[in-house]
């Protein structure tokens, strides 16, 4: 499709680009307001009955930082509560408006339009639980006889006459959450089954990682799935510390199909 | 081992696993790409096994009040019987939801407006 002698072509950079946040309906109407990365001003590119969020960037600004990661996912988590949104990863840039709805919006109306309808209603929460560290150490331990005895011979020694025990000690540890991890994800999987089956696994991100869940759910019935989950919290009050967020756009339902060619 | 991630700090990290590498990309639609992006140096999916971690997790449990005097559980039930129990422990959970909003809101520590709404069909 391209050659590699093309790279006369490119004229001076311009000034500014357009960042897109997600494809929403068409009927949706940014805030007055509402900003985005870099604080600029959200807008919204029309085709038909689809849409995109936009905002103008500056291509040679940085992008990155914390803030804008937050106002990416601000823009997006925002659009989520009131109506259908598939986002888009961080980062999307298209050269200008034009662009916007001829190689993204009209290239793929119906997919977007008919994806859009699907997700009508529902948005994404995340279920996250992270062991209290303290108890479920201590549970691992109590649990464990030769956790235990390990413990004992570490117990108040120094870390250099006790380093064999305590990598023994600390690989117990190790192999014995992550079966808890396992084992917790599936009670929290079976506590969600009579609400919804559209649940994904997130794999672990922080050692004390007990529960990473990503759930489709309808946004009316929120009230549910936080009875749910607000159920386990009480369960296991002193080892996991369960949070719900949300409603967020369906970051972990959206695929990419793969390029052609 | 930290204590679980206070919600202060958590609130960029949830951003972070999810923004990242998750949601449509572009570059299978669209020919234009993009924008030099600087990220921070991310070490999301790093549940690794390696004797630092075996090393920390022995001193977590070294660090464990002994048996009989559990002062480590006691702190954590007098922690629970303080929040008022578990109804409100419940509550805990259940504000959760729009308590992170809420973070993510003031996170970048400008006010920012809400979100698009929609006009309803």
């Amino acid at each position: 499709m391209t050659s590699a002698d093309d790279t006369d072509i490119e004229e001076a950079a311009p000034s500014a680009v357009i960042y897109v946040y997600g494809i929403v309906p068409a009927d949706v109407q940014p805030e007055e307001d509402a900003t985005g990365v870099h604080d600029a001003p959200i807008e919204i590119v029309t085709h038909g009955d689809i849409a995109a969020l936009v905002s103008e960037i500056d291509p040679d600004q940085r992008l990155g930082t914390p803030a804008d990661l937050q106002a990416h996912a601000h823009i997006l988590d925002g659009t989520a509560h009131v109506a259908p949104v598939l986002p888009l990863r961080f980062g999307a840039v298209v050269s200008d408006r034009d662009a916007v709805v001829n190689e993204l919006l009209a290239e793929h109306e119906d997919e977007f339009a008919s994806a859009l309808n699907e997700l009508e209603g529902f948005a994404q929460y995340m279920v996250k639980g992270r062991y209290v560290d303290e108890a479920i150490v201590r549970e691992i331990v109590d649990e464990s006889p030769e956790a235990s005895s390990l413990l004992e011979t570490i117990r108040d020694q120094p870390e250099e006459l006790t380093r064999d025990a305590r990598i023994a000690l600390g690989e117990i540890i190790g192999h014995a959450l992550e079966a808890k991890r396992d084992a917790d994800t599936r009670t929290t999987l079976g506590a969600l089954s009579p609400l919804t089956d559209t649940v994904t696994v997130r794999e672990p991100t922080h050692d004390e990682d007990a529960v990473q869940l990503a759930v489709l759910f309808e946004v009316d019935r929120q009230d549910e799935l936080e009875r749910t989950v607000g159920d386990l919290a009480e369960r296991w009050e002193d080892r996991v510390t369960m949070r719900i967020l949300g409603p967020m756009a369906p970051y972990d339902f959206v695929v990419t199909p793969k390029p052609e060619g | 081992m930290t204590t679980a991630g206070g919600p202060s700090s958590s609130s960029l990290a949830d951003v972070i696993d999810t923004i990242l590498d998750k949601g449509l990309v572009i570059d299978a639609y669209v020919r234009v790409s993009l924008v030099g992006i600087e990220l921070l140096t991310i070490d999301a999916r790093i549940v690794v096994a390696s004797v630092d971690t075996y090393l920390r997790f022995a001193e977590a449990a070294n660090r464990l009040a002994i048996g009989s005097e559990p002062k480590g559980l006691s702190d954590l039930v007098s922690d629970v019987k303080g929040s008022g129990s578990t109804k409100s422990k419940t509550k805990g959970v259940l504000e959760g939801v729009g308590e992170t909003l809420g973070e993510l809101l003031s996170g970048s520590g400008s006010e920012r407006e809400p979100a698009p709404r929609r006009r309803r069909k």
